[in-house]
C-alpha cells in the first residue's frame, strides 16, 4: 500500500478507489458491507449510486468523504490517500474541498439559515462570510427566510438551507445522501433541479446517492449497489462491472 | 459574535436542557457548600458568644496562686484592642454586727461582666430583674440564703473586713456562676476597688485573681498568641471549650455542620458529572456535523472548553451570590433563639471551598466526557453508533474517587469522616453494579405483566443505560440524604440523653447526718426525686508516698493541696466517668482509692502510689487503685477522689450530698425549704442547665436547617436529573400517543416505572447510608450503631414516591399538548 502523501500525478480522478472492502465488528462476529469495490470518478463529473435500503450506498459515501477508513482496499480524495492520514489530516482535508447534504438536513436548529450557512465559511476561516452566504441563500431563493432558524422552515426549505450550505466553501467534491428522501415528489424534483444547476455553474465533483431513477439518470455516471457489490451501468441501460 | 462560537455560546447553551442541568447543579453545588461554609462559621461564632456567658467573658485568665495578673498583661490586651476586665475571689468572714458568716466573695469591677448578664432583685421580695452590671463602689449584693440568714434588707450595713458596706440588692445569678460543689459558702459581690479597703487580702490567704477579656476572634487570637510564650502554670488560660461547659456538644454540632458540607459536594459533584455526561452524548451529533465540515479534534475541544469555562464563572458566581442571602436567612432564623444576636458577616475565606469545588466539579467531573466529545466518529453524521466508552467510564470513575477523597480531605481535613463517606460510596457503586446487572438479567427474562406494568417493564429495559445511570443518582443522593438524617437522629438523641428536660438542676450540700430524714421528709411530701446521697468527708490532700505533698507534687502550686477536697464513698462510680488505669475496687477493697485524671496528672502520682489526708485531726492513707476520667460538663455529682465502702475513710465523719429537679414554677419551693434546713447550702445551676439546653436548641435548629438544605439540594439534583433525558421521554410519550396509546395508559406506565427506579435507589442508598452512619458513628458521633428501621424501610418508599412524581411532571407537556406539535417540537 502506498503512503505517498503527494497528490497522485498520475490522474485527473477526484476520487479513486482500488479493492475497498468494508466490515463491522459485531462483538462475535463480523458484518462484511461492501466487497471488493472499484470505482474512479473524474473532476468535475457526477454520479449516482443507486441501490436498496440497507445496501451499502451510505457507508461508501461516508468512506468515499474520509469520514470513516475502509477495513481493506483504497481510497484516494482528491489524490490524497486518505488511509495514510490521521483524523484530523482528514477533517482539514474536507474544510475547504467537501461538502454535504444529507437526508435529514442536519442543519444546527439553535442557528438562522444564514448562520448556518455561514458556519463553513467561518470554520474553513475564509472572509467575507455573511455575504458570500447571503449570496448563496438568495439564490436558491431564501432571501426573506434567512433569519429563520430551521424549525420556523419547511422541509424543502431546510433541504435548500443545507444546499447552500454544502457549496459555501466553494468545495471540489460534493457528496449528498438521498438529499430528496424525506421530500415529497414536487419538492424533491425542485431539489434536484437546484443541486444539478448549482453543481453544473460550480464545476463541482458531485457523488449522489439515491434510489430516484430520474434524479439517477441526470447524472453522467451511473452505478448500482446491491449486497455490497458495485456495478456501473452505462448511459446505454447496460449493466457491466465498473473499471 | 462569530458564528463558530454561537454555534456553543452561552446563550445557545442556555436553551439545551443538559446546560441548564449542569449549570443548576453548578449553582446548587457552589451555594449549598458556601452557604453551610458561612452559616457554620457563623453559629460557630454565635455558640461561643452565646456561651461566652459561663465565663462572663470571651476568655478568662486564672491565676492559681495568691498573684495577681500583670498588669502589662491587660495593657498589651487593650493594646491589641480587647476590651478587659478585672475580678478578685476570695473567702473571708461578714457581719450584720450580730452575727458572723462565711462567705465567697467575689469583686469585680466597672467592665464586669463583659459578656453574659446578671440576674437581681432589689430586695428579697423583688422581681428578678436581668442587668449587665455589677454593683457599685461602696455598694454590695446578697444571695438570698445569705440576706436570710443575716436578716438584712437593702440599705442595712454590712461589714466585710474592715470596711462597711451597703447592701443595695439580691444577687440571684452570675453569668460565670459555674458548676463548684467545692464552693460551699454563700456569693457575695462588691466592687473590687473596696477590695483594699477590707485589708482581708494579707499573704498567705486565699485569693484568686481573674483576668477577663473579649474582642473579636483575630484579635483574641493575636493576644493569645503573644501570650502563650509567658504564661507559666501559676495561670490558666480557659476559653468556653476548656471551661466547665459544653466543649463536646459544640465539637459534635460542628462535626455535623462538616458533615453537611460534604454530603452538598458529593451531591453536587454527582449531579454534576451526570448532567455532563448527558449534555457530552447530546452533542455528538453536532460534533459529528462539525467535523464534516473539516473541523479538528484539537479545535473542537478548544470550543467546549471555552464553554465548560465561562459556565463555571458563571455559576460559581451565581451560587456565591445566592449563598450570601441564605446564609444570612439560616443566621437570622437561629438568631430568633439568641438573647443577644450575632451580627452576620461573610469574608472570602468562608467561600473558597465553595469556588474550589466548582473548579474540581468542571475539571474532575464535567471535563472527561465533553473532552471524550473530539473522538465522536464522523460516521454519526449518517447513523447513531454505539460509543464504546466503558473503559473511559473506569477512569473517570477512578479518577473521580480520587478526586472527592482529595475534595473532602481539603474540606473537612478528618480522615474517618472522608473514609466512612468514601467507603459508603464505593459500597454503592459496587452494589449497583450488580443490581443493575441483576435487574437487567432480570428484565429482559421476564417483561411479564399485563398493562402498565408490562410497558413500565419494557421502558426500564429499553432505557436500561439512563435507567441505570438515573438510578446511581438517585440512590446516592438517598444515600447522602439519609445519612445526614440518620446522624441528625443519633445527635439529637444523644444530647437529649445528656441533658434530659428534668436533668438534676439543684444541688443540696452539707446534710447533716442526723437531717438526712427531715430532708427525706421533705422531698416525699412535695413529691420530688432525687438522686442517691453520696456521703461527703472533707479533708486534705497532705501526703504523697509519705512525703509532704506540697513539696513533692509535680504541680507544687496546685489549688487541690491547698483546700478541703470533697472526698466520697462510693461502690460504683458514675456512669460517664471511665477508669482509664488501674482496676476499680473489687468487692472487699479497704486500702484503695479512684483519683481522677487532672489531678493525677497535677500531682504526678500513679496507680500503686499512696496519699495521705487529714481529715479533721485523723490522719488516714489510701493506694490509688484507680485512675478516671470525668465528665465535668456532665452537670452531675463528680468527685476527685472516691473511696470504697470499707475504705480508709469509712465512718469518719460525714455530711452528704444530693441532687434533683426542680421546675421554675416551683422554686418557691425553695425558700420553704432554706428555712426549715439553714444550715444546708443550695447550689442552683437551673440557669447554667437552661443556657445549654438553650444552646443546644440552636444547634438543633441549625442542623435542621442545614438538613434541609442538604434535602432540597438532593430533590433539585433528582429534578435536574429526570429533565436531562426528558426530551427523549417525551418523544416517547408523544409517539405512544399517536399511535393510540391512552392516557391513563401512559401516565400509569411512566410513574410505575419511575416508582420502581426511586425503589430500587430507595433500597441501595438507604443501605450505603447505615454503613456509612455505621462508620461515623464510631468516631466522630461515638455512639452506637443499631439499625434504623424507620428510615431503613420509609425510604424505599418515599424515595418511589417522589421519583413517580417527578416522572409524572416530565410527562406533562406530552398530556396537554396534541402529538403532533409535540413530534414536530422535539424534533
Ligand atoms: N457501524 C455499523 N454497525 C453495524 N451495522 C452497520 C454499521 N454500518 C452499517 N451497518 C449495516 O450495513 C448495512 C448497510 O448500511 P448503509 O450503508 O446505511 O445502507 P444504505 O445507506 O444503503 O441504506 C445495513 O444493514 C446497516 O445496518
Ligand atoms: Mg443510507
Amino acid at each position: 500500500m502506498s503512503t505517498d502523501r503527494q497528490p497522485n500525478p498520475s490522474n485527473d480522478f477526484m476520487i479513486e478507489v482500488q479493492n475497498l472492502s468494508h466490515s463491522v465488528d459485531l462483538g462475535t462476529d463480523s458484518l462484511t458491507i461492501l466487497q471488493q469495490v472499484n470505482l474512479s470518478i473524474g473532476k468535475g463529473e457526477s454520479a449516482a449510486i443507486v441501490g436498496r435500503s440497507g445496501s451499502g450506498k451510505t457507508t461508501l459515501l461516508g468512506l468515499l468523504a474520509g469520514l470513516d477508513l475502509p477495513t481493506s482496499g483504497t481510497v484516494h480524495l482528491d489524490g490524497h490517500l486518505i488511509s495514510a492520514l490521521s483524523e484530523d489530516e482528514r477533517a482539514s482535508l474536507r474544510s475547504r474541498r467537501v461538502g454535504f447534504v444529507f437526508q435529514s438536513f442536519q442543519l444546527l436548529p439553535t442557528l438562522s439559515a444564514i448562520e448556518n450557512v455561514m458556519l463553513p465559511i467561518e470554520l474553513a476561516g475564509l472572509p467575507d462570510a455573511r455575504s458570500k452566504a447571503e449570496g448563496l441563500l438568495d439564490r436558491v431563493g431564501l432571501a426573506e427566510r434567512m433569519q429563520h432558524t430551521p424549525r420556523q422552515l419547511s422541509g424543502g426549505e431546510q433541504q435548500r438551507v443545507a444546499i447552500a450550505r454544502a457549496f459555501a466553501v466553494d468545495p471540489q467534491v460534493l457528496f449528498a445522501d438521498e438529499p430528496t428522501g424525506n421530500l415529497d415528489t414536487r419538492t424533491g424534483e425542485a431539489i434536484t433541479e437546484l443541486l444539478m444547476t448549482l453543481n453544473r455553474e460550480q464545476g463541482t465533483t458531485l457523488v449522489m446517492v439515491t434510489h430516484d431513477q430520474q434524479l439517477a439518470d441526470r447524472c453522467q455516471r451511473h452505478f448500482v449497489i446491491e449486497a455490497g457489490v458495485l456495478h456501473e451501468k452505462q448511459s446505454d441501460k447496460q449493466t457491466v462491472t465498473a473499471a | 459574535m462569530s458564528v463558530t462560537s454561537k454555534v456553543i455560546s452561552f446563550s445557545q447553551d442556555l436553551r439545551e436542557r443538559n446546560v441548564k442541568v449542569m449549570l443548576l447543579a453548578m449553582i446548587i453545588a457552589v451555594a449549598t457548600v458556601a452557604t453551610i461554609n458561612a452559616f457554620a462559621d457563623h453559629l460557630q461564632r454565635t455558640l461561643m458568644t452565646s456561651a461566652s456567658g459561663f465565663l462572663a467573658a470571651d476568655r478568662q485568665l486564672n491565676s492559681r496562686t495568691n498573684a495577681p495578673i500583670p498588669e502589662a498583661w491587660y495593657a498589651e490586651a487593650i493594646n491589641q484592642g480587647l476590651e478587659v476586665g478585672r475580678m478578685v475571689e476570695f473567702g473571708t468572714m461578714v457581719s450584720n454586727e450580730t452575727q458572723f458568716q462565711l462567705v465567697a466573695i467575689k469583686a469585680v469591677d466597672n467592665a464586669y461582666p463583659l459578656r453574659g448578664e446578671l440576674e437581681w432583685q432589689a430586695n428579697l421580695d423583688g422581681d428578678r430583674e436581668t442587668i449587665t452590671s455589677g454593683p457599685k463602689p461602696g455598694e454590695v449584693w446578697l444571695n438570698p440564703r445569705l440576706m436570710r440568714l443575716l436578716e438584712l434588707q437593702p440599705g442595712d450595713s454590712l461589714e466585710v473586713g474592715a470596711t462597711t458596706l451597703k447592701v443595695s440588692g439580691v444577687i440571684v445569678r452570675e453569668p460565670d456562676g459555674g458548676f463548684r460543689l467545692s464552693d460551699l459558702a454563700p456569693r457575695v459581690m462588691m466592687h473590687i476597688d473596696d477590695v483594699a479597703a477590707t485589708e482581708v487580702i494579707q499573704p498567705g490567704s486565699r485569693v484568686r485573681h481573674r483576668g477577663l477579656f473579649a474582642g473579636n476572634s483575630a484579635a483574641l487570637a493575636d493576644f493569645e498568641s503573644w501570650l502563650e510564650p509567658q504564661l507559666t502554670e501559676n495561670y490558666r488560660w480557659i476559653n468556653v471549650r476548656q471551661g466547665e461547659t459544653l466543649g463536646e456538644s459544640l465539637d459534635k454540632a460542628e462535626g455535623f455542620l462538616l458533615l453537611g458540607g460534604s454530603l452538598a459536594v458529593l451531591l453536587a459533584v454527582v449531579a454534576i458529572a451526570v448532567a455532563s455526561r448527558q449534555y457530552a452524548l447530546s452533542q455528538r451529533d453536532r460534533v459529528a456535523l462539525l467535523k464534516t465540515m473539516g473541523l479538528t479534534g484539537k479545535r473542537i475541544r478548544k470550543l467546549y472548553i471555552s464553554r465548560l469555562v465561562v459556565w463555571g464563572l458563571i455559576s460559581t458566581l451565581i451560587g456565591l451570590m445566592l449563598a450570601i442571602p441564605a446564609a444570612w436567612l439560616l443566621a437570622s432564623m437561629t438568631a430568633q433563639l439568641m438573647d443577644q444576636p450575632l451580627q452576620f458577616e461573610v469574608d472570602f475565606w468562608q467561600l473558597w471551598p465553595a469556588i474550589l469545588t466548582a473548579l474540581v466539579a468542571l475539571f474532575a467531573f464535567a471535563y472527561p466526557p465533553i473532552d471524550r466529545l473530539r473522538n465522536t466518529p464522523a460516521m454519526r453524521v449518517f447513523r447513531s453508533l454505539p460509543s464504546n466508552d466503558s473503559s473511559a467510564l473506569a477512569k473517570d470513575l477512578l479518577l473521580a474517587v480520587v478526586v472527592i477523597f482529595g475534595l473532602l480531605w481539603v474540606y473537612v481535613n478528618d480522615i474517618v469522616l472522608v473514609m466512612a463517606l468514601l467507603g459508603a460510596v464505593i459500597a454503592l457503586v459496587v452494589s449497583l453494579a450488580i443490581a443493575g446487572a441483576g435487574l437487567i438479567w432480570i428484565l429482559r427474562r421476564f417483561p411479564a405483566g399485563k398493562g402498565s406494568w408490562r410497558l413500565a417493564v419494557i421502558a426500564l429495559y429499553r432505557h436500561r443505560n439512563a435507567t441505570l445511570s438515573q438510578m446511581s443518582v438517585f440512590a446516592m443522593t438517598i444515600m447522602l440524604a439519609a445519612t445526614l438524617i440518620l446522624v441528625r437522629s443519633s445527635l439529637l438523641a444523644d444530647w437529649q440523653a445528656q441533658l434530659p428536660e428534668d436533668a438534676p438542676n439543684h444541688f443540696l450540700l452539707n446534710i447533716a447526718p442526723e437531717s438526712v430524714d427531715e430532708v427525706e421528709a421533705f422531698f416525699n411530701q412535695h413529691q420530688i426525686n432525687r438522686s442517691p446521697l453520696y456521703p461527703i468527708i472533707r479533708g486534705r490532700l497532705t501526703e504523697i508516698n509519705s512525703q509532704p505533698a506540697v513539696e513533692v507534687a509535680l504541680n507544687k502550686d496546685d489549688d487541690e493541696l491547698r483546700r478541703e477536697l470533697n472526698l466520697t464513698i462510693s461502690d460504683s462510680y458514675p456512669d460517664d466517668n471511665q477508669v482509664i488505669a488501674g482496676q476499680w475496687f473489687e468487692a472487699d477493697e479497704t486500702k484503695g482509692l479512684s483519683i481522677e485524671q487532672s489531678l493525677a496528672e497535677s500531682l504526678g502520682v500513679e496507680v500503686g502510689d499512696e496519699l495521705g489526708f487529714t481529715v479533721g485531726a485523723e490522719k488516714i492513707t489510701a493506694t490509688i487503685t484507680s485512675i478516671r476520667s470525668v465528665q465535668w460538663d456532665s452537670m452531675r455529682p463528680n468527685f476527685f477522689l472516691i473511696f470504697p465502702p470499707k475504705g480508709a475513710i469509712d465512718g469518719l465523719p460525714s455530711t452528704s450530698l444530693t441532687s434533683f429537679y426542680l421546675a421554675e414554677q416551683d422554686k418557691q419551693l425553695l425558700n420553704d425549704f432554706v428555712r426549715q434546713f439553714p444550715t444546708i447550702s443550695v447550689l442552683e445551676i437551673d440557669h447554667i442547665i437552661e443556657r445549654i439546653q438553650q444552646i443546644i436548641r440552636q444547634v438543633t435548629q441549625a442542623v435542621e436547617a442545614i438538613l434541609v438544605m442538604i434535602l432540597l439540594a438532593a430533590i433539585a439534583v433528582m429534578v435536574a436529573v429526570v429533565s436531562a433525558t426528558m426530551s427523549e421521554r417525551q418523544r416517547e410519550g408523544a409517539l405512544l400517543r399517536t399511535i393510540g396509546g391512552q392516557q391513563r395508559l401512559l401516565v400509569r406506565a411512566t410513574m410505575l416505572e419511575f416508582a420502581l427506579i426511586g425503589f430500587l435507589a430507595g433500597i441501595l442508598g438507604v443501605l450505603a447510608a447505615e454503613i456509612a452512619v455505621w462508620a461515623l458513628q464510631y468516631r466522630m458521633f461515638d455512639g452506637e450503631f443499631r439499625w434504623h428501621w424507620p428510615v431503613v424501610l420509609s425510604m424505599p418508599f418515599i424515595s418511589a414516591v417522589i421519583l413517580a412524581i417527578l416522572g409524572r411532571w416530565q410527562l406533562t407537556p406530552v398530556l396537554t399538548v396534541s402529538p403532533m406539535l409535540l413530534l414536530r417540537r422535539l424534533e
